[in-house]
C-alpha cells in the first residue's frame, strides 16, 4: 500500500520463483564448483594426467562462461526482482543488513576477478601461481555465500532480532548454520554434477570414466549428507511454521515431497553414471542435472512457502503490511489500515470513495494492493481457479473472505480495511466466475469444498474431536457454524450436505487411533 | 496518519551509518561504475568503428579484435562495481528508486535479460571473432545496441525517480509496468551526455591500449592512438553541445545552481566546463606530436577528476529535484559499528588483494 503493485498478469511471485529458481543452480554451483575446479587441477598435476588437465581447461571455460555471466547476471536480476515485487521488504533488508552486502559485493568483486585470472591464466602463469588464483576464487566465492547466508536465511527465522534489532542477532540467526552446511553440501554435489555434462561431451571414455568417478566422490556422499542438514534445518524452523510443510499448506506439503522425490532421484542417478561410466551420455547428464535442479527448486519453494504470510517472519507480510505494530511503521499494519480503510491508506489508488456503481472497480484495486502479492486474478495461485475448484458461490465467497487468516496453518495474513471495502471485494472476486453448485451427496467433497481450508482430516483437530458423535445432533449443530465457534464462516449448508458430511467425518472418526491427550488442533 | 500524496514512507529501521557515509561510498562507486561503463561501451563502439573503416586503413580489425577481447571483462567491471552505486542508492534513496522501478518495471527487469544477451554476445566476439570474422560484426552491434537500450532504460529510471509527482499517474494508467520517462524534457540530452563521455572515455581506453603496445608494435600503437585521440577530442567537443542542451533543459531553478545558486555546485561546473577545453588542448597535442604519455597520463587524469566532478553534480542535482520529499536530517541513524569496520577493512584489503592479484599475473611488469 505504501508502494504501487506491479499488477504481473501471470503473477509476480512466479516471476520472482523463476529468477531465484535458475540464479541458485548455478550460484551454488559457482561455490562448489570453484574448489572443484582447484583440486582437480592439483590432483591432475600430481598424477601427471595430462588428458585430465586438458579437459579441466575446457571445464574452466564452461564455468566461467556461466557463473561469472548468468550467475552473475541473474544475480543482479534477483536483485532487480524484489525491489520490484517487495520493495518494503527490500528496504526494510538494506537498512538492516547494507553492510553485509557491501561485505558480500567485496567478496563478489574479488570472486568475479579471480575467476577471469583462473580462466585467462591457464597458459600464462606457472602452476603455483594459478593454484593461488583458484584458491583466492573458492575462498571468496564461498564467503559471499556465509555472507548473504546470513540474510536469507534472517527472512525466515529472525529469532530475537525481533526484540533486539541488533545485526548479528538477525545474521547468526538459529538457521544460520543448518542452512549454511545444507548450502555447502549442495554446492559440492552440484560441482559434481556440472562436471557431469562437460565430461559426457569427452570422445576418450578412459578419461570421461575417470572424470565421472572423481565427479561422483563429490556427488553422492553430500547428497547423502543432505537428509541430515535438513533435519537439522527442519529442527530449528519453529514448529508452527514447519507444520505448512506437513500438511496444513497445499504447496508447502506439497514441494517438500518434490524435493525429497527429486534428491532421491538424483542421487539413483549419479550412482547410475557411476555403474557405467565410460557410457555416459550427454543426455543421461543434462537429466542428472534437472533432476537437481528439481530437487533445488523444490527445497526453495518449501522455504519460501513456510514463511508465508510473512516475507520476514514475524515481522512483515508478503503484502507489505507490518505484522505488528512498531514506531515507524507508518500505519502500514492490519489494525491500522482498518481503522484508515485501504482507500485512505494507499498511495497509489485511483480513487478514494466508494459507491454503489465503483464497487467492483474498487474491489479489484484492493485486491491489487492486498492479496496480488500472492495470487492473481486467473493465472499464478489464481483466485478465480481456487474458487472454482471449491464451488464457492458469491455468498460463500462472502462468508469466506471473512476468515482468510484461518486457512491453511495461516498461511494469509488477515484482510486490512473497512467492511465496505471487504464487501467490495467480495464484488471483485465474485466478478470473476459465475458458480450455482447444485447440491451434492457426498461428505467428503462437502468437507473439501467447505471445511479443509481452516481443518485437517486428524484426530487433534477439533472438527474432528468436538463435533457431537450423535449424527442427528451434529448435523444440527453444522446448521450454524458460528455459534460453534465464532471465527468461523457463516456457511448454510443444506440439510443433505450437512448430513452427508457428518456420516463422512464419524467414518474418519472411527479409523483415528484411540483418542490421545486433548491437544492443540484446527488449523 | 496517513499521507497519500506524500512519497513512499521509509521503512522504520535505521540507516546504519551517518548519511554522509553512504553519500561518499555512492559516490565514489558511481564514479567507478560510470567510468567502467564508459570503457566497455566506448570501446565497443570505437572497435566497431575501426573495423568499418578497416576497409581503408590496414589495422582495423586488428584493433577491432585486440579491443573486443577485452570488452568481456569490462563489462564484467562494470557489473560488478554497478551492484555498490545500486546499493548504497538503495539506501538513501530507496523510497524514490523502488516506487519509480515498479512504474517502469517491465522495462527495468528487461535490462537483466538484454544484458545477458549483450554479454554473451560480447563474448562470442571475443572467442569466435577471428574465426568468424562476418558474424562477429554483427553480433557485436547487436550487443552495442542492447547496451545503448539499457542505458536509455536507466536514464529514464533514474530521471522518473526524481520527479514523484509523476508517478501516481503514469502508475495508474498502466499498473502492468509498461511505462518509460519520455515525456521527461532531459531525459534525452541526459542520456546523450552519458553515451557522449561513453565515446571520449573509450577514446582514453584505445590510447592506453596504444601505450601498452608503444615499444612493442610501436606503427600499430600509433594507430590506435589515433583513433582514441580522435574520437576523445570529437567526442569532447560535441558535449559542449549535450551538455549545454542537458542544462538548458533543466528546471530553471536547477540550472542556476550551477550558476551561481550552490557554490560547491558551481565550482565543479566550472571545473568540468574549463577542464574539457584543456582536456581538448592537451589531447590534440598529444595526437599532433604522438605524445602518448601526454594522452595516458594528464589528459587521463584529467577526464578522471572531471568524471568524478560530474559525480558529485548529480547528487547535488538529484537532491536538488528530491528537496521537497527528502530530508537527510530526518532520516533516524544508528551506527552498526562492527559490521561497518569490517565492511571497511575487507574493502581495503580486497583493494590490495586486488592489486596483488594484478601484480602476480604481471600487469606491472615493465617491458625488458
Ligand atoms: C502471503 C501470501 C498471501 C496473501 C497476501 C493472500 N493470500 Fe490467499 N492464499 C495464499 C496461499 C499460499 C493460498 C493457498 C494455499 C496453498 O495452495 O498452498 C491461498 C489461498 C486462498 C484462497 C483459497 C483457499 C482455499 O484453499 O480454497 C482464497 C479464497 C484466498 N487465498 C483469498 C485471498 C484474498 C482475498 C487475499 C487478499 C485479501 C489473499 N488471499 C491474500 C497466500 C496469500
Ligand atoms: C475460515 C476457516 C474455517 C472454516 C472454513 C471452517 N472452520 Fe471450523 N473452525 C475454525 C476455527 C478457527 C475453529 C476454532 C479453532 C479450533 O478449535 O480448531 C473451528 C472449530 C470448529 C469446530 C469445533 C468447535 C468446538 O466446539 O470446539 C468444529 C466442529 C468445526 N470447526 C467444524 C467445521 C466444519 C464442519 C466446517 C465446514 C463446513 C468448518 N468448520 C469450516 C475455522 C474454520
Amino acid at each position: 500500500m505504501n508502494y504501487p503493485v506491479w499488477d504481473v498478469a501471470f503473477g509476480a511471485g512466479l516471476l520472482m520463483a523463476l529468477v531465484a529458481g535458475i540464479h541458485v543452480f548455478v550460484s551454488h554451483f559457482a561455490v562448489g564448483g570453484g574448489l572443484f575446479l582447484i583440486l582437480t587441477e592439483i590432483k591432475a598435476r600430481r598424477s601427471g594426467d595430462t588428458a585430465l588437465l586438458g579437459w579441466l581447461k575446457a571445464h574452466t571455460k564452461f564455468f566461467v562462461l556461466l557463473t561469472v555471466v548468468f550467475g552473475a547476471v541473474t544475480g543482479v536480476g534477483i536483485w532487480f526482482t524484489i525491489g520490484l515485487i517487495s520493495p518494503t521488504a527490500t528496504s526494510d533488508l538494506i537498512h538492516i543488513y547494507v553492510w553485509g552486502w557491501a561485505i558480500e559485493w567485496v567478496f563478489f568483486f574479488l570472486e568475479i576477478s579471480a575467476a577471469l585470472f583462473y580462466l585467462y591464466g591457464w597458459d600464462k602463469l606457472e602452476p603455483k601461481v594459478h593454484q593461488w588464483y583458484g584458491w583466492i576464487y573458492f575462498w571468496t566465492a564461498f564467503a559471499s555465500m556465509v555472507v548473504i547466508n546470513g540474510i536469507i536465511t534472517f527472512m525466515l527465522t529472525p529469532g530475537k532480532w525481533i526484540e533486539d534489532h541488533q545485526f548479528w542477532t538477525g545474521f547468526f540467526n538459529p538457521t544460520y548454520w543448518p542452512s549454511l552446511a545444507f548450502r555447502s553440501c549442495l554446492s559440492l554435489s552440484l560441482a559434481g554434477i556440472y562436471a557431469l555434462i562437460t565430461a559426457s561431451l569427452i570422445k576418450d571414455a578412459d578419461l570421461k570414466a575417470r572424470i565421472v568417478r572423481w565427479a561422483s566422490l563429490w556427488t553422492v556422499p553430500t547428497l547423502l549428507l543432505l537428509p541430515l542438514c535438513a533435519k537439522w534445518y527442519i529442527g530449528r524452523i519453529p514448529a508452527d511454521l514447519w507444520a505448512s510443510a506437513q500438511g496444513a499448506m497445499p504447496t508447502g506439503s506439497r514441494f517438500a515431497l518434490y524435493a525429497c522425490c527429486f534428491l532421491g532421484i538424483t542421487l539413483l542417478l549419479a550412482l547410475v553414471a557411476l555403474v557405467m561410466p565410460r557410457r555416459l551420455h550427454i543426455a543421461f547428464a543434462l537429466i542428472v542435472a534437472v533432476a537437481a535442479l528439481g530437487a533445488m527448486d523444490s527445497f526453495e519453494f518449501v522455504r519460501e512457502s513456510v514463511r508465508k504470510p510473512y516475507v520476514i517472519a514475524n515481522y512483515l507480510y508478503a503484502n507489505s503490511l507490518y505484522s505488528a505494530a512498531i514506531p515507524g511503521d507508518g500505519g502500514f499494519t492490519v489494525p491500522g489500515v482498518n481503522q484508515a480503510g485501504v482507500l485512505n491508506a494507499a498511495r497509489f489508488i485511483s480513487t478514494r470513495t466508494l459507491t454503489p456503481a465503483n464497487q467492483v472497480a474498487v474491489g479489484h484495486e484492493i485486491f491489487r494492493v492486498e492479496c496480488q502479492a500472492c495470487h492473481t486474478p486467473t493465472g499464478y495461485r489464481g483466485i478465480h481457479q481456487l474458487i472454482e475448484k471449491r464451488q464457492w458461490d458469491p455468498d460463500k465467497v462472502h462468508a469466506m473472505l471473512g476468515g482468510i487468516y484461518l486457512m491453511h496453518n495461516g498461511v494469509m495474513p488477515d484482510f486490512a480495511g473497512t467492511d465496505a471495502e471487504r464487501e467490495a471485494l467480495v464484488a471483485y472476486v465474485n466478478s470473476l466466475q459465475s458458480i450455482h453448485p447444485a447440491e451434492i451427496a457426498d461428505g467428503h467433497e462437502v468437507y473439501e469444498r467447505n471445511c479443509a481450508m481452516c481443518h485437517q482430516v486428524k484426530a487433534a483437530d477439533h472438527l474432528f474431536s468436538n463435533l457431537p458423535r450423535d449424527p442427528q445432533q451434529a448435523t444440527d449443530a453444522l446448521k450454524d457454524l458460528t455459534s460453534l465457534f465464532p471465527v468461523m464462516p457463516d456457511l448454510k449448508l443444506p440439510e443433505g450436505e450437512r448430513r452427508a458430511l457428518v456420516a463422512w467425518v464419524n467414518t474418519q472418526r472411527a479409523a483415528f487411533p484411540a483418542p490421545a491427550a486433548p491437544a492443540k488442533g484446527g488449523n | 496518519m496517513f499521507d497519500p500524496t506524500a512519497v513512499p514512507t521509509i521503512d522504520p529501521n535505521p540507516l546504519p551509518a551517518p548519511y554522509w557515509v553512504f553519500k561518499l561510498l555512492l559516490i565514489v562507486t558511481f564514479f567507478l561504475h560510470i567510468t567502467a561503463m564508459n570503457c566497455m561501451l566506448g570501446g565497443a563502439g570505437l572497435a566497431l568503428f575501426a573495423r568499418w573503416r578497416g576497409r581503408t586503413s590496414a589495422y582495423g580489425s586488428r584493433i577491432f579484435l585486440d579491443i573486443a577481447k577485452k570488452v568481456p571483462t569490462l563489462l564484467a567491471a562494470t557489473i560488478t562495481l554497478g551492484i555498490a552505486p545500486l546499493l548504497f542508492v538503495q539506501v538513501l534513496y530507496g523510497q524514490y528508486i523502488y516506487t519509480s522501478s515498479i512504474v517502469m518495471a517491465w522495462p527495468w527487469f528487461l535490462v537483466i535479460l538484454l544484458l545477458m544477451f549483450a554479454y554473451y554476445g560480447f563474448y562470442f566476439v571475443a572467442h569466435k571473432g577471428e574465426k568468424k570474422p562476418a558474424a562477429a560484426g554483427k553480433v557485436m552491434l547487436f550487443s552495442i545496441a542492447l547496451c545503448l537500450i539499457i542505458g536509455f532504460i536507466y536514464s529514464n529510471n533514474f530521471t522518473l525517480s526524481q520527479t514523484p509527482a509523476t508517478w501516481a499517474q503514469k502508475y495508474l494508467a498502466n499498473p502492468t509496468g509498461w511505462n518509460l520517462n519520455l515525456a521527461e524534457p532531459t531525459l534525452i540530452p541526459r542520456y546523450l551526455h552519458f553515451m557522449v563521455s561513453a565515446v571520449a572515455v573509450g577514446g582514453l581506453l584505445l590510447v592506453m591500449v596504444a601505450w601498452a603496445n608503444w615499444k612493442r608494435d610501436e606503427e600499430y600503437a600509433k594507430a590506435i592512438f589515433h583513433l582514441g585521440g580522435k574520437a576523445f577530442l570529437y567526442a569532447t567537443m560535441a558535449q559542449y553541445l549535450v551538455g549545454s542542451w542537458f542544462l538548458m533543459s533543466l528546471p530553471r531553478e536547477m540550472r542556476l545552481l550551477f550558476m551561481g545558486d550552490n557554490p560547491l555546485a558551481t565550482a565543479l561546473f566550472g571545473f568540468g566546463f574549463l577542464g574539457a577545453g584543456v582536456a581538448i588542448m592537451l589531447m590534440s597535442r598529444a595526437v599532433r606530436t604522438a605524445n602518448i604519455r601526454l594522452a595516458g597520463i594528464t589528459v587521463t587524469g584529467l577526464t578522471a577528476a572531471i568524471i568524478l566532478s560530474m559525480s558529485v553534480m548529480r547528487e547535488t542535482l538529484r537532491d536538488a529535484y528530491l528537496k521537497p520529499w527528502h530530508h537527510p536530517q530526518e532520516m533516524a541513524v544508528s551506527t552498526q559499528w562492527s559490521p561497518m569496520i569490517g565492511f571497511l577493512v575487507l574493502f581495503v584489503a580486497g583493494i590490495v588483494l586486488w592489486f596483488i592479484m594484478l601484480m602476480r599475473y604481471g600487469f606491472f611488469k615493465r617491458e625488458a
